[in-house]
């Protein structure tokens, strides 16, 4: 069942196209931003770079998690979808995945751009800087779909997803921005060992709540 | 439903608060000794970390009011929670005006991102963001539900915001207050009756705003 809700997701995504594209106009739009407001030397930006980095993915995720929920909300999809008779932390789970195959697939258009409009150079480790960035979208989008799911059907929920996500993931934009920036200054695993721990934990606390809850949340 | 003040107990409550209230006020001004870096801006520590304490525990409330709403589905549980969110929040409020207030003469500046202010202040705004959804959010029963989840999410995350700020900024300092413990008689035990007694107007405030919301419900 899990399998067929993740392929309902990406099946919409594929023909529709409205996630990956506006998470990715949004953050080129948000890299042209930095690059015009940030007047400061190299080593600066070079130190504020991994902060600006989840930053973008940051607003990019508010995107992406209300459009995911908000495409269901269309002919009331939604109450159709949780009245299945189906384990509704299927739904979350199928949702989560999805949304983070949508943010890495965004972040890997992304990357790019973001390091050369800014004039940065590539992270030298570019793998662990993938492999580190996969498990924060992982975080991420835990909380990400979990709040979205809160949310969506109250009125101004585009106005409600932010205010409600942002104070949720500051644990996460620290241990983000931290690991970010060991890899990128090539600091040793122990500098940043304690982050990667932080951000595991969010991924099971968020993940478990996520699926324990989603039936409680959704409910009719 | 009855007028709050209409049961005896309660207004024994209400009654036996407001005087120890008022003894505690008057012990921290009159008989609390001066602490001699810190003068007059050590007293409010007498209000600040009972606040913080109260604060911490409506949170925990509401988080053990949001599992009796999906363990029970019993409403009384969502008027416990709203009303010991109200009331965390009315006191994480006073911690970050009366925070400030004690660091700018003690550390020189009006704020430090140090792990416990930085933990209230992400709360707080959580929980104006949880406030906004209660008021736009529509359907009452599903907001409910809803509202309990936060309430529990924003709890759990309580330790990872902690430890994460702690690791953030390793050099800066914690409150003084935790070496509370250790400090002269002179100190401890009115800094423990100011405890007491927040706890004691907490729990008056609670039955309070929780009654009152009941009322508002069943009209």
């Amino acid at each position: 069942m899990l399998f067929s809700l993740i392929s309902k997701e990406l099946l919409m995504e594929f023909r529709s196209k409205q996630i990956i594209l506006s998470m990715l106009i949004f953050g080129l739009t948000i890299i042209l931003i930095f690059a015009l407001s940030t007047d400061i030397s190299y080593e600066i930006l070079t130190n504020y770079s991994p902060g600006m980095f989840w930053l973008m993915n940051l607003f990019i995720v508010v995107l992406g998690a209300h459009r995911s929920f908000a495409y269901e909300k269309e002919f009331d999809a939604f109450s159709l979808l949780v009245s299945a008779p189906i384990d509704r932390g299927l739904i979350f789970l199928s949702k989560w995945i999805s949304g983070f195959i949508f943010l890495t697939a965004t972040q890997v258009l992304l990357i790019a751009p973001f390091f050369k409009l800014l004039l940065l150079d590539m992270p030298e480790n570019l793998s662990l800087f993938a492999l580190t960035s996969l498990l924060i979208n992982i975080g991420m989008m835990a909380i990400a779909n979990l709040v979205a799911g809160i949310v969506i059907r109250s009125n101004f929920s585009e106005i409600l997803l932010p205010l409600l996500l942002f104070p949720l993931l500051s644990p996460l934009m620290i241990a983000a921005t931290k690991i970010s920036s060991g890899v990128i200054n090539s600091q040793h695993y122990e500098m940043w060992n304690v982050w990667v721990l932080i951000i595991t934990s969010i991924v099971v606390i968020f993940g478990l709540a996520g699926y324990a809850l989603f039936d409680f949340i959704v409910e009719e | 439903m009855d007028f709050f003040l209409k049961k005896r107990k309660n207004r024994l409550l209400v009654f036996s608060g407001t005087i120890i209230f008022a003894l505690n006020l008057i012990n921290i001004i009159l008989n609390t000794p001066m602490v001699a870096d810190q003068h007059w801006a050590q007293k409010i520590f007498y209000v600040h970390v009972p606040s913080a304490w109260v604060g911490f525990l409506s949170y925990f409330i509401v988080m053990i009011a949001g599992f009796m709403l999906y363990i029970k589905n019993d409403d009384k549980w969502d008027d416990i929670g709203l009303a010991s969110a109200e009331i965390g929040t009315f006191f994480m409020g006073l911690v970050l005006i009366t925070g400030p207030i004690w660091a700018k003469p003690i550390w020189g500046t009006f704020w430090i991102w140090e792990p416990r202010l930085t933990t209230t202040l992400i709360l707080f705004l959580f929980y104006l963001g949880y406030f906004m959804f209660r008021s736009f959010g529509g359907n009452i029963e599903r907001i409910r539900r809803q509202a309990a989840a936060l309430g529990i999410l924003a709890f759990i995350n309580v330790p990872i915001i902690f430890m994460s700020v702690k690791f953030w900024e390793p050099e800066i300092q914690s409150h003084p207050q935790v070496e509370m413990a250790s400090q002269p008689e002179g100190i401890l035990y009115p800094f423990i009756f100011s405890l007491i007694t927040f706890t004691f107007l907490f729990i008056i405030m609670l039955r309070f705003r929780a009654h009152t919301i009941r009322l508002k419900n069943s009209l």
